[in-house]
């Protein structure tokens, strides 16, 4: 920046948050569709799925960094930047989560799917893709909310965040029947723990979207 | 006298040198608000500075200007013509090349205490340090604390009025219209009333006091009213950012008059030490002040011009990079500020810079948390730059009177 005046703005450290939002969302529906074809009988293409998924996690990454660096210490912005990175880690978190999903699963890409599981996995999963989506909106309409400051625009983020918990419990409520299921069924013992952790990563998915909310709680605080 | 016309010749290019650098440091004070809140584009807006600022170099600015700008240094100084030319010669110089520094730092300074620091370091090689008017220089150190502060506190209350009234409000578009005639009409008002008080011009007028406090405010209250109705035949309802836009137009006038006033007000700074060196030239000896042709104050104008275009098109360069500046309402309160703060201060005697009150006027719409990022290491560079800027020029100044004592 070489202009008198200008150069006291910066990036705005919520330009990259939306950025990255929108990389976490644009990641969901890789994700479920790896998953359905994990599911299917005859799935050929899940190892492409997860490059994808890769690939999106990495350029998450860099938009990640970009923002950390960007941040000098002393910055003025309408929330503390020790807010913004802490939201930041926890968006970053369920990116994080669906890649470990993926992996997970190619570790025994061989195994199938037990049938009477099925049903309640794309359950499961359906219900995690929600809270993922629902990242890139919240920031949106948060970023509008610290333009005007309104109360009716602060009522729409927190509806979003309050969506966020109740969406959380609602994927713990399936995570805890898989578990349940599957600690009854007869089945080896590495199927189980292998079954029992796939459910557990998928619900943490949706923790950090629950965690990013409060966070984002934090910064609407007056 | 060849050797004088020599020095008359350098003399025009040191001036035109100094209103380059004063247009390619100041205009983003008037017009970086508007450019970063989009109420136009860069092209219009150097259009804009670069018409105003000559119409209020040539028609505002002032006929008359005094030897030593701003009276810091006692007059005392002047008994020797030669002496007088030099200095002049050399405050030009030192400020020039100091605020051309703080350009390619890319940090905004005061052009006016640029001069001033000039013309300490002259006024203490030629007549030591008693000819320093130590109380007018209190008031130079005091307005860096006064004016940003000053502009910073009505930015914050005024953007916090903005926020309460309008913007939080379910249909912020019928509240800003409403309210509009208050917002231009106090607008108006500090134009109208800088412009009688500020400005040479409205100095020739010597409307009293009271007189144009009535007037400001009787042409406030018709501007008001009038603009509130225009808005509502340009302004749909149905636009998404209805509020934002009306505060978009009352903020380009706002801008306006900033690049006017500084124009009138800024180009002396270049100018005023040309005419004394123009005239001294011409009739050998100089008073207390002197009077400035009008192709002086056009050649200062001109030259403020080009120093904008050029700081403009780098700003088209560097905009490109998603710098998250102001809204309109945003900038708006900082046009404010600035415009209120140079008002009042000036009223009360202090010479006060736009940039510091632009400066002061951005930081209050950070603490009313209303700028989405503030880099503060450059603000605070910025600060130090201010301070740096009377002692520099005075010791440049220096330097250069004693080489330029040596040649001459």
């Amino acid at each position: 920046m070489r202009i008198p005046f200008f150069n006291m703005f910066m990036t705005s450290p919520f330009e990259g948050l939306q950025e990255h939002a929108e990389k976490v969302k644009e990641c969901s529906l890789v994700f479920q569709q790896a998953i359905e074809c994990h599911f299917s009988p005859k799935c050929s293409t899940f190892e492409e799925f997860r490059d994808e998924i890769a690939r999106l996690e990495s350029e998450a990454d860099a938009i990640k960094r970009r923002i950390r660096g960007h941040i000098p210490k002393r910055t003025m912005t309408p929330v503390s930047t020790f807010l913004i990175f802490r939201y930041l880690k926890q968006q970053d978190a369920v990116l994080d989560a669906v890649e470990d999903t993926l992996d997970w699963i190619s570790y025994r890409s061989e195994t199938k799917m037990p049938v009477e599981l099925e049903k309640d996995f794309a359950l499961l999963v359906n219900t995690v893709i929600d809270p993922i989506e629902n990242l890139a909106s919240m920031v949106a309409e948060a970023r509008e909310y610290f333009k005007s400051y309104s109360e009716k625009q602060r009522a729409v983020v927190k509806d979003i965040i309050h969506t966020l918990h109740q969406q959380e419990r609602e994927v713990d409520k399936f995570e805890d029947i898989i578990k349940k299921k599957v600690f009854n069924m007869e089945i080896d013992a590495v199927s189980i723990i292998y079954l029992v952790r796939l459910a557990e990563i998928i619900g943490s998915i949706a923790d950090h979207a629950q965690n990013a909310g409060d966070m984002m709680r934090a910064m609407l605080s007056k | 006298m060849p050797q004088e016309i020599y020095v008359l010749i350098f003399g025009y290019i040191v001036g035109f040198y100094m209103a380059w650098n004063i247009g390619a440091n100041d205009v983003a004070n008037s017009m970086a608000p508007v450019v970063g809140a989009k109420a136009v584009t860069i092209r219009q807006a150097i259009f804009i500075a670069v018409i105003l600022n000559v119409i209020g170099a040539v028609f505002i600015g002032s006929h008359v200007t005094n030897t030593i700008r701003k009276g810091i240094v006692s007059t005392d100084i002047l008994t020797d013509p030669h002496l007088v030319l030099i200095g002049a010669l050399s405050a030009m110089l030192a400020a020039s090349l100091w605020v051309n520094f703080a350009t390619w730092k890319s940090l905004p300074v005061s052009t006016t205490h640029s001069i001033v620091g000039a013309m300490i370091g002259f006024g203490i090689v030629a007549g030591g340090f008693s000819v320093i008017n130590w109380m007018k220089l209190a008031a130079v150190v005091m307005s860096w604390v006064i004016s940003p502060l000053f502009s910073l506190v009505i930015s914050y209350f005024l953007f916090k009025i903005i926020l309460r009234l309008i913007l939080s409000k379910k249909n912020a578009f019928i509240w800003s219209l409403k309210l509009s005639p208050f917002f231009i009409g106090s607008t108006v008002f500090i134009v109208v009333l800088s412009f009688l008080f500020k400005t040479p011009l409205g100095k020739n007028l010597s409307i009293k006091a009271l007189d144009a406090l009535m007037l400001a405010f009787i042409i406030a209250f018709i501007f008001g009213f009038a603009g509130m109705k225009i808005l509502k035949h340009f302004v749909k309802e149905s636009n998404p950012h209805g509020a934002e836009e009306i505060f978009r137009f009352i903020q380009i006038g706002a801008a306006c008059y900033v690049a006017l006033a500084q124009g009138a007000n800024d180009v002396a700074n270049a100018v005023g030490p040309l005419a004394v060196i123009y005239f001294l030239v011409k009739t050998g000896n100089v008073g207390a002040s002197v009077p400035v042709p009008v192709f002086l104050l056009l050649f200062g104008g001109i030259g403020i011009a080009c120093g904008i275009s050029m700081a403009g098109h780098r700003v088209m360069d560097t905009m490109g990079k998603k710098i998250t500046a102001l809204s309109n309402t945003r900038g708006f309160a900082v046009n404010f500020a600035t415009a209120t703060t140079v008002l009042v201060a000036s009223k009360m005697g202090l010479p006060v810079s736009t940039t510091h009150a632009a400066v002061g006027g951005v930081m209050g719409i950070g603490f009313a948390r209303g700028v989405e990022a503030v880099n503060l290491s450059i603000v605070y560079k910025i600060m130090l730059y201010w301070i740096l800027t009377v002692p520099a020029a005075a010791v440049t100044s220096m330097v250069i009177f004693k080489i330029l004592q040596f040649i001459l």
